[in-house]
């Protein structure tokens, strides 16, 4: 029987007999998870924006008590480290081993810049005695970072695999989880850091 | 640096760098509008500017997932769900932003 997601697509279907993923590039189960951890941190964004409305003062306050510049400057790193990961892709899909190597390590080491940063950052707001119970804004500074940054040590993990068990599948599902906790900071940067 | 002459050979590499570059650039314009530096930092935003950062996060966002993540070779109806998931997303925090403010 003709499944109508893939009778209906005019062209070649990346991942056929997936049902409604068929037409998702890439590993079709690592989209679930991309667009689950998508409402995961919509609800809580959603929520930060409720709060504020609430405690605005509190909430703009609090923020003048981040470092806008180390946030820039790490979007600015996971965007460079996106770009090796997808470099990555690139080569193994060429067949250059070696070459997809030196981008994932490029990938990986971009990816540690960020963690100091953020631990730099983590270290002198806990030693301002800013903690997670301080108030609403700092409660949410730290389960949304927190968060995410739980999952650029689990994409690091996963990165550092994939270049030792390197297979084109592995690299662009490695890659893909990349890009999505690039994705989740774009958004969080600028909410947490920025608007006020 | 050899690496990344070889890559920028390639067409599909070529926008991975333009669209790298544009994104990088956007962050330091969202940086510059948000208004670092001095006393303007304690101020709140001027409209526009938070119109720019919101704009600019979408447009990102897009990039990511367009050219990042190869959405762009997806049918339309994935595309439009996840872009419009990031535009709910943002819809949503600009709400709260100006129900704030006003």
């Amino acid at each position: 029987m003709t499944d109508p997601h893939e009778a209906t697509h005019s062209r070649p279907l990346p991942n056929p007999g997936w049902g409604p993923l068929s037409a998702l590039p890439g590993n079709p189960l690592m989209w679930v998870l991309i667009l689950s951890e998508m409402v995961v941190f919509a609800a809580f964004f959603g929520l930060f924006a409720w709060l504020r409305v609430g405690e605005r003062d509190v909430f703009d306050s609090s923020q003048q008590l981040l470092d806008p510049v180390a946030g820039g400057i790490n979007t600015m790193v996971l965007l460079t480290s996106g770009l090796f990961a997808a470099l990555a892709v690139q080569a193994i899909t060429q067949g250059k081993v070696r070459r997809c190597r030196q981008w994932l390590g490029a990938a990986f080491a971009l990816g540690v810049v960020f963690c100091v940063v953020k631990v730099i950052e983590y270290a002198d707001k806990l030693g301002q005695g800013l903690m997670p119970e301080t108030n609403t804004f700092f409660t949410f500074y730290y389960l949304l970072t927190g968060f995410h940054f739980a999952h650029v040590l689990f994409g690091l993990g996963l990165i550092a695999l994939v270049a030792w068990r390197i297979s084109h599948d592995n690299v662009e599902t490695a890659a893909a989880f990349w890009h999505m906790v690039d994705l989740i900071w774009i958004l969080l940067y600028p909410i947490i850091y920025l608007l006020r | 640096m050899r690496a990344m002459q070889d890559a920028f050979r390639d067409d599909a590499t070529r926008r991975l760098l333009i669209t790298w570059a544009v994104m990088m650039g956007l962050t330091l314009i969202t940086m510059l509008s948000a208004r670092l530096g001095g006393d303007a930092r304690l101020a709140a935003l001027p409209l526009w500017s938070a119109g720019l950062l919101l704009a600019t996060t979408l447009f990102k966002a897009h990039r990511v997932l367009m050219v990042y993540l190869g959405l762009a070779d997806a049918s339309p109806a994935w595309r439009g769900a996840f872009v419009g998931m990031t535009l709910a997303t943002l819809v949503l925090v600009a709400s709260g932003y100006m129900m704030a403010r006003f």
